[in-house]
């Protein structure tokens, strides 16, 4: 792991130590072989994970999320640019660091053996995002916006940590690896039923679930692009992977315990899909499409069948992907607009053709067009949760429907149609921004030809 | 062809303010002409109202001093190096040797050897007209069970 941990800690003194012209092109060439070489993680074993030391590990669940995190830096950087290019040096220099700080934890989330240690770096990834969003957002709302997005948090953390000294003081070990053939089953009393709330909510008001989603949108709308990029692809799918992994310790009781947060989960996916019609401000559309696609990956994990884990890791990995592209197309219109809002920026398809195959291509993947890894993961949840529960197909199907009308909404809005006389002015595409949206797309539609390492450990 | 640049020659000319050409030259070929422009030499206006759809002031357009601009920095020298760096790192080193690498994974979680197991393991079943598969996990005469208590 240190091969991964100790580049990632140098391009700290790489960003600090550069030349004033080079510090984009030094951070973004070294992190991008730093995600070249986060492959090297694919060589897992059927049986067993890859045990790096007593500290580190890494099997298939955490593999395709540790690539994805590696390869999301550079993208974040390449995003951040522009609106960056008005501050001063030491600012600039700042960001990159917060965003630096922020992969070197999420690297160690996601390949922690002990899970205290997980916990503290659990909480450790809240810091640096919260100071991007509340120091780099653009409109005065970001403060509210950080401080829903930390309090929610640690308000459903603080009794996972409670509950983890309790698992310590009783089983001996937290040691993952070491607990997976330890586990006892869990009886049903009311002590433990407390116990499987406070190991899971921690990660349900990640994930977001629906009840508990309020801090996401306003997070998402306020955090400048790289912040929005990091919450939507990675930190979402903290909660997925947290919940994969304690589910291992809550069996028995989560049969029944379940319950209350499926029925929240598959309704509320129906509900922020809805919401999503009725948005005008672009970025807040994109965050409910978020909690609506978590909103299945929580619904997978907790019926626990092998093919909901598949589609659950499948889904959480496409939804980084396109979900950090519909940011960055937004931020995109934002640079050009200054507004949010979709109608302003409309009929962009005749201004700029190449920017609208972009947007062709993100809202086909958020819609889970086949082949797309998208649909995988939706398939297999759906598939699943039919043989939980026959009822339920029509919810999903419901669910399916709604999606594919706000993308397809989203699409023709920003795309389709005459233009509006007052954006006359808008420059044509970069290819920086070309180049981000097909560093997106481009293993998207890759993972499609081997979705394999993406179906994680069940496959 | 000489239009491009014709073109491009009188682009640059006008945001530098120099005359492009002193005399009038059309081109026997094409219909590309060269003049003098008449507006040389004089500023242009200042704008009397400001329009909601005009930039903003703050707002940098970056292909107003580099038409030739990818989008990364102002000077252009670093802009051109920034784009090369994304392009060669990012779509020619991990992209390719990326993918290169994922497809060419030797026996993904042995999904592949478990096939031959078990193809082998049923031969030699058949073959000694054992069972395909027990029911049971474990030979239950090695398990030790604790004495039943009362």
């Amino acid at each position: 792991m240190l091969k991964y941990i100790i580049p990632t800690m140098m391009l700290m003194p790489l960003t600090w130590l550069s030349k004033n012209s080079m510090i984009w092109i030094n951070t973004t060439l070294h992190s991008l072989l730093i995600s070249l070489t986060s492959l090297l993680l694919l060589n897992q074993f059927g049986d067993n994970s890859l045990n790096f030391s007593l500290t580190f590990f890494s099997d298939s669940l955490s593999t395709p999320l540790l690539i994805l995190t590696m390869w999301l830096l550079p993208l974040m950087l390449m995003a951040s640019q522009h609106h960056l290019s008005k501050e001063n040096l030491a600012r600039k220099k700042l960001f990159i660091s917060m965003l630096i700080l922020l992969q070197l934890f999420l690297i160690m989330t996601f390949t922690a053996t002990e899970l205290i240690f997980f916990y503290i770096m659990f909480e450790a990834t809240l810091v640096p995002t919260l100071i991007i969003i509340t120091r780099w957002g653009n409109q005065t709302e970001r403060l509210n916006a950080g401080l829903y997005f930390l309090f929610y948090t640690l308000a459903g953390s603080l009794p996972l940590l409670v509950a983890l000294i309790y698992i310590q003081n009783t089983m001996g070990s937290l040691n993952f690896l070491i607990l997976q053939y330890w586990v006892q089953p869990m009886p049903n009393s009311w002590s433990n039923t407390f116990m499987w709330l406070a190991c899971m909510m921690a990660f349900m008001v990640k994930m977001p679930l629906y009840g508990l989603h309020l801090w996401l949108p306003k997070a998402h709308v306020e955090a400048p692009i790289a912040g929005s990029m990091v919450l939507a692809a990675i930190l979402l799918k903290l909660g997925g992977y947290g919940m994969m992994r304690i589910t291992l310790l809550l069996n028995p009781i989560t049969d029944f315990m379940a319950y209350p947060f499926i029925m929240l989960s598959l309704w509320g996916m129906i509900m922020t899909s809805s919401i999503c019609l009725r948005q005008t401000d672009l970025k807040s559309l994109i965050a409910y499409s978020s909690v609506s696609h978590m909103a299945l990956v929580i619904v997978a994990i907790l019926i626990q069948t092998p093919w909901s884990y598949m589609g659950a890791t499948a889904l959480m990995i496409a939804h980084g992907l396109t979900s950090s592209m519909l940011f960055c197309l937004a931020n995109s219109n934002y640079e050009r607009v200054h507004s949010r809002t979709m109608i302003l920026a409309r009929g962009l398809q005749t201004l700029l053709p190449l920017m609208a195959a972009w947007w062709l291509l993100a809202s086909l993947t958020n819609l889970a067009l086949p082949p797309s890894i998208n649909l995988i993961g939706e398939l297999f949840v759906v598939m699943s949760t039919f043989s939980w529960s026959n009822i339920t197909i029509i919810l999903m199907g419901l669910n399916m429907v709604i999606t594919a009308l706000y993308s397809l909404y989203m699409l023709i809005t920003t795309q389709r149609g005459k233009y509006t006389h007052h954006i006359n002015n808008i420059l044509p595409s970069f290819t920086r921004e070309n180049a981000l949206m097909s560093l997106h797309m481009l293993p998207l539609l890759l993972l499609s030809l081997n979705p394999k390492i993406i179906l994680g450990p069940l496959y | 062809m000489l239009g491009l640049c014709g073109r491009r020659l009188l682009a640059v000319a006008a945001t530098r303010g120099l005359p492009a050409a002193s005399v009038r030259w059309e081109s026997s070929s094409s219909r590309a002409v060269i003049a003098p422009s008449t507006l040389a030499g004089k500023r242009p206006s200042e704008p009397t109202l400001r329009w909601q759809e005009d930039p903003e002031p703050e707002d940098e357009n970056l292909y107003e001093k580099n038409p030739d601009s990818h989008g990364y920095d102002k000077d252009p020298a670093v802009d051109v190096w920034n784009m090369r760096v994304v392009f060669f790192f990012g779509f020619s080193i991990v992209l390719v040797l990326g993918s290169t690498f994922v497809a060419y994974l030797p026996d993904y979680r042995m999904q592949e050897w478990a096939r031959r197991e078990a193809e082998r393991l049923v031969k030699y079943r058949e073959a000694h007209g054992l069972p395909l598969m027990e029911s049971n996990c474990f030979d239950p005469s090695k398990i030790q069970l604790p004495e039943d208590e009362d």
